[in-house]
């Protein structure tokens, strides 16, 4: 993904000066290692400060919404699944966004690499399939698929499911992955087993809400959370209540998240709430056949009846 | 809901018409039997809110 | 103030010691990282760490708190009247707290204790803790605590300030409560090496190695910093989360909400967030916050603006870095204070022409 920059760079300068957009979405260099950080260009002048890195790995999706603006977004495969997503739901119209995609090699794990390391990092640059990680007396050279996101090893649409133009040809997809391997392991557990799993996953949540607002799906003007009245759950630290959010969140991304892993990724307590999230999307994969944000021209699963929906959890 | 450790029988879904009187009692029937059978819920019960 | 000289042998056995007279509160290592938390018995703190997660302003200010208890229950005499919940407020002591959070405690005091209104649960909290810090030889690329009126030695809102040195602990006794934590702790043997200590606290500030300026923002118009034509940049990537006030040790906002379970409820304070949406709404249903550039301008003008201005004690962030390591989309409050620093209205109009 290292040629990436410039090509993009020469696209944004490209679409802004013939006036097909208005404004492009794309990251800039960020103030710390292996953060990035979403910004918009609308000047040639300004297109300078876009890069891509394996650091990129915010669903831009979560940013096109509720604009006035022509606007050219950078997609990767996730991020194209999105927009998908916002286009069948009317929250964008298809004709508002230029999409530019981005075939993906996976981005990395800030939290994982911090824990490979001993001491503060100070520096990380990469190659296309290397990883090198600073601290103030070490240095430290990874293979990139070691510390890859969880979401990226397991991803299967790394190209963009649609696009006006790309900035590189397709990469190769990934095959023969257990997907779900960490999910089987949860379900085979004893009930109560799965209870304190939970319990224990949950614990640390500060219910700061990152992995809500990190996610294009999350756009209700005021979420089932934060509504007091009526109060549909306590807004303390109970943990019922933070369990509540976290189990209602998962539902209200069934059959749409698209495991871009922006809410695992903007934790900042590291809790990987995919879990519930990939279940449902397990569910969905093995009873209706559905994966999210594929195709403007079918429905969602949980969007139509079918003939041939599965009822046996109805007695 | 089963996956996060509330016990398969304690929830039940079905669809009952108003015109099946039957059916409505076999099911309210069924699901007192199973969910007692399980005991009292302690899981997904908030008592007051436990904070400092 | 004096200076005792604390062996490393004799550290455990001290604050067993004090545990006898108060409840001990410290850093432990959780997981990946360090949290302040109530110590067991004979359980020490992890001085062996750099910022913990989240500050330790929860100690005194808890995420989420019960002020006020009351029965529905009409067979009740005292039913619909609230009454204050019963807490402990015991002497406590706060071992391992980092100058940079000490100083936050006295940022929030502004607040929680200003001269016409007391927060009742705050105070009472603060005044039962002693403050037992431990000064900073190992600060992070992010901490910029020397230009925000701190420092890895800072000594305000300490009551004791302690320096490690080879084998030994150097304690500063900086007050009387902290006078009385070292009686209990039988840290008696005084030391007159004030030298080491100043030696410390210079190689300590030289590792600092990131730095904002300040010195334009009090005398910068309010308005047309306001109006400053960066916002809508500063602001694009944010979504709007509660991670960089949750963990900030400075940030104080709070909610109040009830809670009712059959016949009894409590009314409880929670943290609350200028960044969440919901922060400023009315009952009315207006927004005056209602979009994402004006709730972004609010942190960034309350901490380095409206703070300044109004108590004309510097800004209020004490620079442990916690928001720029923690938030998911890297907004640099070091990147934005120099905005705002080097803004220069002038400038401004003249672009627009
Ligand atoms: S989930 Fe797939 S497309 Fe998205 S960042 Fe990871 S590898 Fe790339
Ligand atoms: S729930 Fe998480 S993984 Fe799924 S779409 Fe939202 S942010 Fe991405
Ligand atoms: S981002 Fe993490 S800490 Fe914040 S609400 Fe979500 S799970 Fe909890
Ligand atoms: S604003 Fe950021 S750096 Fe400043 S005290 Fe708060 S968390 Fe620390
Ligand atoms: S600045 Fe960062 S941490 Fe703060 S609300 Fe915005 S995204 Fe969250």
């Amino acid at each position: 993904m290292l040629g990436y920059t410039e090509k993009m760079r020469g696209i944004a300068s490209r679409l802004l000066k013939d006036c097909s957009v208005e404004m492009v979405i794309g990251f800039r260099k960020g103030s710390m290692p292996m953060m990035n950080e979403p910004c918009f260009v609308t000047t040639i002048e300004d297109v300078p400060s876009l890069i891509w890195d394996s650091n990129c790995g915010i669903n831009l999706a979560n940013y096109l919404t509720n604009r006035k603006e022509k606007i050219a977004v950078f997609a990767k495969g996730c991020d194209s699944r999105n927009i998908v997503n916002h286009i069948i739901e009317n929250k964008i119209k298809r004709d508002q966004v230029h999409i530019v995609g981005v075939p993906c090699t996976g981005m990395i794990d800030k939290r994982k690499i911090a824990g490979m390391v001993k001491g503060e990092i100070l520096e990380v640059s990469e190659t296309d399939d290397t990883i090198k990680v600073k601290t103030a007396d070490s240095e430290t050279l990874f293979e990139k698929t070691e510390v890859l996101q969880q979401n990226c090893t397991l991803c299967i649409h790394r190209n963009p499911v649609i696009h006006d133009e790309m900035v590189a040809d397709p990469v190769e997809e990934q095959t023969s992955l257990d997907r779900y391997a960490d999910i089987q392991k949860i379900e085979e557990m004893e009930s109560e087993d799965k209870w304190q799993f939970f319990e224990d996953l949950l614990s640390p949540c500060i219910r700061c809400y990152a992995c809500r607002n990190a996610c294009p799906l999350c756009y209700c003007p005021t979420c089932f959370v934060d509504e007091s009245k009526p109060q549909w759950m306590g807004k303390g630290q109970d943990p019922i209540d933070v369990r509540t959010f976290h189990f209602l969140r998962a539902y209200h991304c069934a059959g749409r998240c698209t495991d871009c892993g922006a809410c695992e990724r903007a934790c900042p307590v590291g809790i990987n709430m995919r879990l519930l999230t990939r279940k449902l999307e397990k569910d969905c994969q093995e009873q209706f056949g559905w994966e999210a944000g594929l195709s403007l021209d079918q429905r969602p699963a949980l969007d139509v009846y079918q003939t041939n929906d599965p009822g046996t959890f109805i007695k | 809901m089963e996956m996060m450790g509330i016990e398969r029988d304690r929830l039940h879904m079905s669809w009952v018409s108003s015109a099946e009187a039957t059916k409505f009692i076999d099911v309210v029937t069924q699901v007192t039997e199973a969910v007692r059978a399980l005991g009292p819920n302690t899981r997904f019960v908030k008592q007051q809110a436990k904070v400092a | 103030m004096t200076l005792v000289t604390i062996d490393k042998k004799d550290w455990l056995k001290g604050l067993t010691a004090a545990a006898e007279s108060y409840r001990l509160f410290g850093p432990v290592k959780e997981k990946d990282w360090h949290q302040f938390e109530e110590l067991d018995k004979g359980e020490m703190p992890d001085l062996n760490m750099v910022n913990t997660r989240l500050s330790p302003k929860a100690l005194l200010f808890p995420q989420s708190e019960d002020m006020l208890e009351y029965s529905l229950d009409e067979t009740r005499d005292d039913h619909h009247i609230m009454k204050e919940v019963r807490k402990d407020y015991s002497p406590r002591a706060v071992v391992g707290i980092r100058p940079c959070d000490a100083k936050a405690t006295q940022l929030i005091k502004l607040n929680f204790d200003a001269p016409d209104i007391k927060d009742p649960y705050w105070l009472k909290a603060y005044e039962a803790t002693t403050f037992i810090g431990m000064a900073c030889d190992t600060p992070l690329s992010t901490c910029f605590c020397t230009s925000t009126g701190c420092g890895p030695y800072h000594e305000e809102g300490l009551d004791v300030l302690v320096m490690e040195q080879n084998d030994a602990y150097l304690a500063k006794i900086l007050t009387d409560k902290g006078q009385v934590f070292a009686d209990a702790s039988g840290w008696a043997t005084t030391s007159d090496d004030a030298a080491t200590f100043e030696a410390g606290k210079k190689a300590a500030e030289d590792r600092i190695v990131s730095k904002i300026e300040t010195d334009n923002l009090a005398d910068t118009d309010l308005l047309e910093l306001h109006g400053a034509p960066f916002w809508d940049d500063v602001a694009f990537a944010c979504i709007n989360c509660g991670t960089c006030t949750f963990s900030c040790p400075t940030c104080w906002c709070f909610d109040i909400q009830d809670e009712v379970n059959g016949k009894s409820g409590v009314r409880m304070k929670n943290w609350d967030s200028c960044m969440f949406p919901i922060f400023t709404v009315h009952t009315t249903g207006h927004n005056p916050r209602d979009t994402k550039t004006q709730r972004v301008r609010q942190r960034f003008m309350h901490k380095l603006k409206y703070f300044v201005d109004k108590y004309h004690t510097g800004i209020m962030c004490v620079g442990c870095g916690r928001c720029v390591r923690q938030c998911p989309v890297n907004i640099d409050i070091r990147r934005v204070c120099e905005l705002m620093n080097s803004f220069n209205p002038t400038d401004a109009c003249a672009s627009q022409g």
